[in-house]
């Protein structure tokens, strides 16, 4: 799957810089970098929602993209009638919702739902659905340790059974260390390193990346 | 005084023909032009709120000086238009209830078009980009944002209702508030006051402040829904 490059400037400051990119089909791509560094607006870009510098299409048409923001956002209706708006799966609804452990709350009014429980619900809609590219704003930001778990096991899991890229913004450089194939570190609007984890998480050749690595403890 | 209140009270019971009238006037003529402000301007408000383009805030600059018109300035164009020598005057429209209804779409237009503007302009982005991130189609963005607006225009119905209701300045020129064809709540309490006859005034009075009470009842429980 290609990617184009792009660019995007706000009030005359250029945000993001993306260099052309190549990812591949059932793998798992870690964004990270500092606040306001561009990963949200790098996410908005690619799903389409602002339109780049360059007002062309960054992806092939025919490729599908799912994408969940950085705020979730419950519909006025009730838990299970937000995870159906993804689909209409029955069963793969039921599956989510045990998985994300949302069951119990099937028929509550998605309103009054907790932030975590929010994000949960936010997360299990947008799974319900199989795209080419999935792109997951920080999902766990609000959850705790062991919904955080169960989340990655899923967002595993699915990526493995659909083949499916997922590009998974994240502030937690643990969670990109369990989960990810892949790592983008993004430093002030550019890409300052990209490659194999293994590579940016543990020996990284930027002075930026390298000092990112530090404050995060290691 | 007293008296004035027991003979008002009265009348009420014992529905007064004329009273009757009055309420009918009224209901005919604020129930019809809240309604269509209402058809009218959701729409224009659930798109202002939701959609960029050139020129918007110009747009939403005229209207807000609009929600702003006094009444009697909105009657006096219309009286201009239709009176014998305006561009109108043969539609004889002056001095019935449908110019009244008329006078007080434009008035209320405004009013509904600002209030669901302002409630869309905070979701309309959230709403779009969770629809878009789904995949779902613009008609169905439409109709989830058109869901999520639902208690915000049941709220704004009433608030619509309820400026129409207790409105003088421009249904008094317009409408002329003629006896038994187009005098309103309002209009008449002013007749019936000038002219000393306060207890139909205070019947009229004690049904309007009922009709606002319930109404603000209404309103206030639709915004409780609305804050979750
Ligand atoms: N609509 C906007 N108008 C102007 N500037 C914006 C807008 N949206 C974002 N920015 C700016 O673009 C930069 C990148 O923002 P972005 O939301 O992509 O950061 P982020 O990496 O997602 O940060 P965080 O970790 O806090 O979520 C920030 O400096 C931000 O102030
Ligand atoms: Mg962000």
């Amino acid at each position: 799957m290609k990617i184009n490059a792009f660019s995007k400037t706000y009030e005359g400051r250029k945000v993001l810089d993306m260099p052309e990119m190549e990812l591949t089909s059932g793998k798992i791509y870690a964004v990270i970098g500092a606040n306001g560094s561009g990963k949200s607006t790098l996410a908005k870009c690619l799903a389409g929602i602002l339109t780049t510098d360059q007002k062309q299409q960054i992806l092939s048409p025919d490729i599908s993209v799912g994408y969940m923001p950085q705020k979730s956002y419950a519909f006025r209706m009730n838990v299970e009638k937000n995870i159906f708006l993804g689909s209409k799966d029955l069963i793969r609804a039921k599956k989510l919702m045990k998985d994300l452990q949302i069951e119990h709350l099937a028929k509550k009014s998605a309103a009054k739902l907790s932030g975590g429980e929010t994000a949960r619900m936010a997360l299990g809609r947008v799974l319900m659905k199989t795209f080419d590219l999935l792109i997951l704003d920080e999902p766990t930001a609000a959850m705790d340790m062991e919904t955080t778990s169960l989340t990655e096991n899923l967002l595993m899991e699915y990526c493995r059974e659909t083949g499916c890229v997922l590009l998974l913004v994240t502030h937690s450089l643990q969670q990109a260390r369990r989960v990810a194939d892949e790592v983008f570190f993004y430093y002030k609007g550019k890409l300052v390193e990209s490659g194999k984890k293994e590579h940016v998480l543990y020996s990284p050749e930027m002075e930026e990346t390298q000092k990112f690595l530090k404050f995060y403890g290691e | 005084m007293q008296s004035a209140l027991a003979k008002a009270v009265a009348l009420i019971l014992s529905a007064d023909a004329e009273l009757c009238n009055i309420l009918s006037v009224t209901a005919k003529m604020s129930i019809s032009s809240s309604l269509i402000a209402l058809i009218l301007g959701v729409p224009i408000g659930i798109w202002l709120g939701s959609s960029r383009f050139r020129g918007q805030s110009i747009l939403l600059i005229i209207n807000r000086t609009l929600m702003g018109m006094p009444p009697v300035v909105c009657g006096l164009i219309f009286y201009m238009l239709f009176s014998g020598v305006g561009p109108f005057g043969k539609w004889k429209w002056l001095f019935s209830v449908r110019i009244m209804i008329l006078a007080q779409v434009v008035l209320i237009l405004p009013i509904v078009v600002g209030n669901m503007e302002t409630y869309v302009t905070g979701i309309a982005q959230t709403v779009k980009e969770t629809a878009k991130g789904l995949g779902l189609s613009g008609w169905k963005t439409f109709f989830l944002l058109m869901n999520e607006c639902v208690y915000q225009i049941c709220s704004t119905y009433l608030l619509a209702f309820a400026r129409s209701i207790a409105e003088v300045g421009a249904v008094s020129m317009v409408g002329g508030a003629i006896a038994w064809k187009t005098n309103v709540m309002t209009t008449a309490i002013m007749q019936y006051t000038n002219r000393g006859n306060f207890s139909l005034g205070i019947a009229l009075g004690l049904i309007l402040m009922t009709i606002s009470l319930v109404v603000n009842i209404l309103i206030s429980v639709m915004q409780r829904r609305i804050n979750r």
